[in-house]
């Protein structure tokens, strides 16, 4: 026999309100999420939502979580460790989504005309020997992390739009491949222009070109989210996506647009300076916040067009399964799509 | 070629192992040394032959060694010492290749001593398919393949069973009988020692010195298992040595 | 006693056990056994295609690999590091090994070098390799060559220390110089230790091979697991692990065919 007292109604009426509260909007829920981060200037869209209490206001009580490469981060989504991150399109990530694990919800970085974007370097001696724009790599060889990362992706755009032939070497990590080109071990490489310039700057490489001549409007990175979270917890991940829009419509205004002026500038490298070269003085490190300023997408929108072409291209080298669909990628429901 | 002990004395470290030993050991002649354990036998074998230096004394080998003697002073051991990766004729063969003699003969020497020790049918043999005697069997005949002017024998049989060691005891006395050998046997047996020695020197507890020198004239091949005069002998000996031995042994305790 | 027969009891048998005896096939009946667990919990979708790859398609993928003649542009590169790195590696081991068994000084001056060297993570020397030996098949040698240097030296030297040292007493009571008592008593006494010592080592290869796979290696078995862990492709990631392991089965049967002809004197 099931006796029903105060307490227990209480509790399972208590319970029926949580449910109801799901449902709706989570404005003022205060839900917990952890949001992955790596420390670049092209994840400031949450580091400034964070900061500026944008999450908060739409109801979300964010945790970032900081990790070293985007392949851990990746998989730290696969597993439900990490709700919301922002990365690059890689092999990896499009096999994940081929295993039923993520989503593509939204954009985050773009090459765009008119704004410095990702550079292509040459190391100092292959300069010298005559490597001094992209038509004369053929031949060389080309840094990437691994196979089906983004730098191969660009790696081979750039080398298809020259007719040439590069030799990839994969070296996992940025950090390898910059030692690489320095000393001259690797002939080329392509990168964000905040590693980009300091590096010119040094006089060890040489940038020898943009992406941009390449790849017009290329979908650098994305956010994405667990294959869960983006059918099962729409509400959330509505409120995610609003609180991440106006963290990247405040970047975009104080350092790509410079609507705000120099206050507003300062500003802004202050507050991305407690996430970003965190091990540098602030003199030191702004200017290589603000040559490292590019678009972030407005609203999240995503530019389904790139997102098709490095899909293709990834299916074209056999580096993802030839049945990978663009929807199985991408859950276009939430932000604007071109 | 006889050897000559002069004067041997020596310590390691601070514990004295043996004092003034003197001693001839002459041509094709058997001397026994006994002694109770630790008194420095194995020692006085390696002074011998030249493994080791004494403090005070000398060695002398007196007169040249024969004629294609390849190793004047050769040793025996107790635990056999054969290389097992080789068979008993590669084992008989590690000590006369470096002497760089003709294929043929070297041949003809193995065939020869593994003849004299009736081990001819086992040329090919690895030494863990062996007996314990047949071994030492492996051993002697290497020490004849190099024709030494003496043989140093430290305990050779007292790793066998005993039956084991009178079959051997058997086998020395033989091959003696048919060429007679110089050899130094170092045993702690006693009967060993009558049936083997031509004179026995016994020593002391430690620090070694000799007690006495017995000599036996009976000639080893009339020397049997069980014979009254060499039983004699034998208790007498014994008489000699039993109060050095528990002395030694009590005395072990301490060291 | 013999008043009460009916007392009398069979003396009980306790002897029993620690004798491990040959069991044929068991060893295949649980790596069958597994791989028929993994094959249904991955069918029936107890165990998610994130957490492991069904074993068919693993194998289809090695099918794959093996048609498309990738398994030998892949296994090609691999072997022949793992044989340049192994031989340069070992046997400057084996040498340094024996000269430190032999001589006082060098046992001296290298003994705590090699303790030094030993638990270097050689993985953690990757880029200073790419500096001095380029960035090319150089660093992977040396990393595999440096990888199985330090067991070999250290399981060589010990196996010298441990011939018999009767045997070598017996070599100088004979008059046998020294070169034939290196050669003829102290190698041929160390041998069992140092192919037991190889045994680590291969093994030791064949690990580092990943990491040495690591910078800039287009094929290789190393470079193709790597590849397929950033894919996420878990039938590539456990094809590719399973041809290591082979390749260490096969490492090891090889030693110990070696073992059996070399060695058929150990009792
Ligand atoms: N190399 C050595 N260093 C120090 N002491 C030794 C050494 N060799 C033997 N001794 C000691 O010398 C004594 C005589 O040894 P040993 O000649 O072997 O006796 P035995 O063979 O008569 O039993 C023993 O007390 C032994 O401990
Ligand atoms: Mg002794």
């Amino acid at each position: 026999m099931i006796t029903l007292n105060r307490r227990k109604a209480l509790g399972l009426m208590g319970g029926a309100v949580t449910a109801a509260g799901l449902a709706t909007p989570a404005l003022s829920q205060n839900k917990k999420i952890t949001v992955g981060a790596l420390r670049f200037t092209s994840h400031s869209g949450s580091f400034v939502a964070v900061e500026r209490g944008y999450f908060a206001d739409a109801g979300l009580d964010v945790e970032l979580k900081f990790f070293q490469a985007a392949q851990p981060m990746a998989v730290a989504i696969a597993s439900g460790d990490v709700d919301y991150a922002v990365t690059a399109i890689s092999g990896g990530l499009i096999s994940l989504a081929d295993k039923g694990a993520i989503k593509v919800i939204g954009g985050a970085l773009s090459e765009e005309a008119g704004i410095d974007g990702q550079k292509i370097l040459a190391s100092d001696a292959a300069f010298n020997a005559g490597l001094t724009s992209p038509a004369g790599l053929d031949g060389k060889s080309f840094g990437m992390s691994t196979a089906g990362s983004s730098f191969h992706y660009m790696g081979s755009k750039v080398a298809e739009a020259e007719g040439v032939t590069v030799k990839f070497k994969p070296l996992q990590k940025v950090g390898a491949i910059i030692g690489a080109l320095k000393s001259g071990q690797i002939d080329a490489w392509s990168i964000v222009p905040h590693i980009a310039k300091p590096l010119a700057g040094s006089g060890a490489v040489h940038i020898i070109g943009s992406i941009a001549d390449y790849l017009p409007d290329y979908q650098v990175t994305t956010v994405f989210t667990s294959t869960q979270n983006a059918s099962d917890e729409k509400a959330m991940t509505g409120d995610f996506l609003a609180g991440f829009s106006k963290g990247v419509a405040d970047y975009n205004a104080a350092m790509v647009d410079k609507t705000g002026g120099a206050e507003d500038e300062t500003a802004m490298v202050d507050l991305i300076h407690k996430y970003v070269y965190t091990d540098r003085p602030r003199e030191k490190a702004a200017p290589s916040i603000i040559n490292g300023s590019m678009r972030l997408n407005a609203g999240a929108a995503l530019n389904m067009g790139s997102v098709e072409d490095q899909l293709n291209w990834f299916k074209s080298e056999n580096l993802v399964d030839a049945k990978v669909t663009l929807e199985t990628l991408v859950d276009a429901s939430y932000v604007e799509t071109t | 070629m006889d050897i000559r002990l002069s004067g041997i004395s020596h310590s390691y470290g601070e514990v004295e192992v043996m004092r003034d030993i003197t001693l001839d050991v002459p041509s094709g002649r058997i001397v026994c040394i006994v002694g109770p354990s630790g008194c420095g036998k194995s020692t006085l074998l390696r002074f011998i032959g030249g493994l080791e230096r004494p403090d005070r004394g000398e060695v002398l080998q007196l007169g040249a060694p024969p004629t294609g003697c390849l190793n004047p002073l050769t040793y025996v051991f107790q635990d056999f010492a054969l290389l097992p990766w080789r068979s008993v004729a590669g084992n008989i063969a590690l000590v006369l290749e470096d002497h760089g003699l003709p294929r043929a003969q070297m041949d003809e020497i193995i065939q020869d001593v593994l003849a004299r020790t009736k081990l001819s049918d086992f040329a090919q043999a690895l030494p863990k398919q062996l007996s314990g005697g047949m071994k030492q069997r492996v051993a002697i005949a290497r020490a004849m393949a190099v024709n030494p002017a003496v043989m140093l024998m430290d305990e050779p049989l007292s790793a066998l069973d005993s039956q084991t060691r009178e079959l051997l005891m058997d086998d020395l006395i033989g091959l003696w009988t048919r060429t007679p050998f110089t050899a130094v046997y170092v045993t702690h047996n006693l009967a060993e020692a009558v049936r083997l020695g031509h004179s026995i020197v016994v020593l002391s507890r430690r620090p070694g010195q000799i007690r006495e020198v017995v000599h036996l004239d009976m000639p080893l091949a009339e020397r049997g298992l069980g014979d009254p005069d060499l039983d004699r002998k034998q208790q007498y000996l014994w008489a000699l040595m039993r109060d050095e031995a528990r002395a030694a042994d009590a005395e072990l305790i301490h060291v | 006693m013999s008043e009460a027969p009916d007392t009398a009891r069979r003396v009980a048998f306790r002897g029993g056990g620690f004798a491990p005896t040959p069991r044929r096939f068991v060893g295949a009946a649980v790596f069958i056994l597994l791989i028929v667990l993994a094959e249904i919990g991955t069918r029936t979708g107890v165990i998610s295609p994130l957490t492991l790859p069904k074993p068919s398609d693993v194998l289809a993928t090695f099918g794959d690999l093996y048609r498309s003649g990738l398994l030998w542009k892949h296994l090609g590169p691999s072997l022949s590091r793992l044989a340049v790195g192994a031989t340069l590696g070992v046997s400057l081991g084996i040498s340094v090994g024996i000269l430190i068994g032999l001589f006082s000084y060098i046992r001296a001056g290298l003994v705590p070098l090699v303790a030094a060297l030993f638990p270097i993570p050689k993985i953690a020397l990757l880029p200073l390799f790419v500096i001095w030996f380029g960035i090319d098949e150089g660093s992977k040698y040396a990393l595999i060559a440096f990888g199985t240097f330090t067991p070999t030296v250290v399981a060589t030297y010990g196996a010298v220390d441990n011939v018999d040292r009767t045997l070598i007493r017996m070599g100088q009571s004979f008059g046998l110089s020294w070169v034939s008592i290196v050669r003829k008593i102290v190698l041929p006494g160390a041998m069992p230790g140092i192919l037991s010592g190889l045994r680590i080592s291969l093994a030791i290869a064949i690990i580092l091979l990943v990491a040495a796979e690591m910078l800039g290696a287009e094929y290789g078995i190393g470079a193709y697991i790597l590849e397929a862990g950033a894919l996420y492709d878990l039938e590539r990631l456990f094809a590719g692990v399973v041809i290591l392991s082979v390749l260490g089965v096969l490492v090891s049967m090889a030693i110990g065919l070696i073992e059996r002809r070399l060695l058929v004197w150990r009792v």
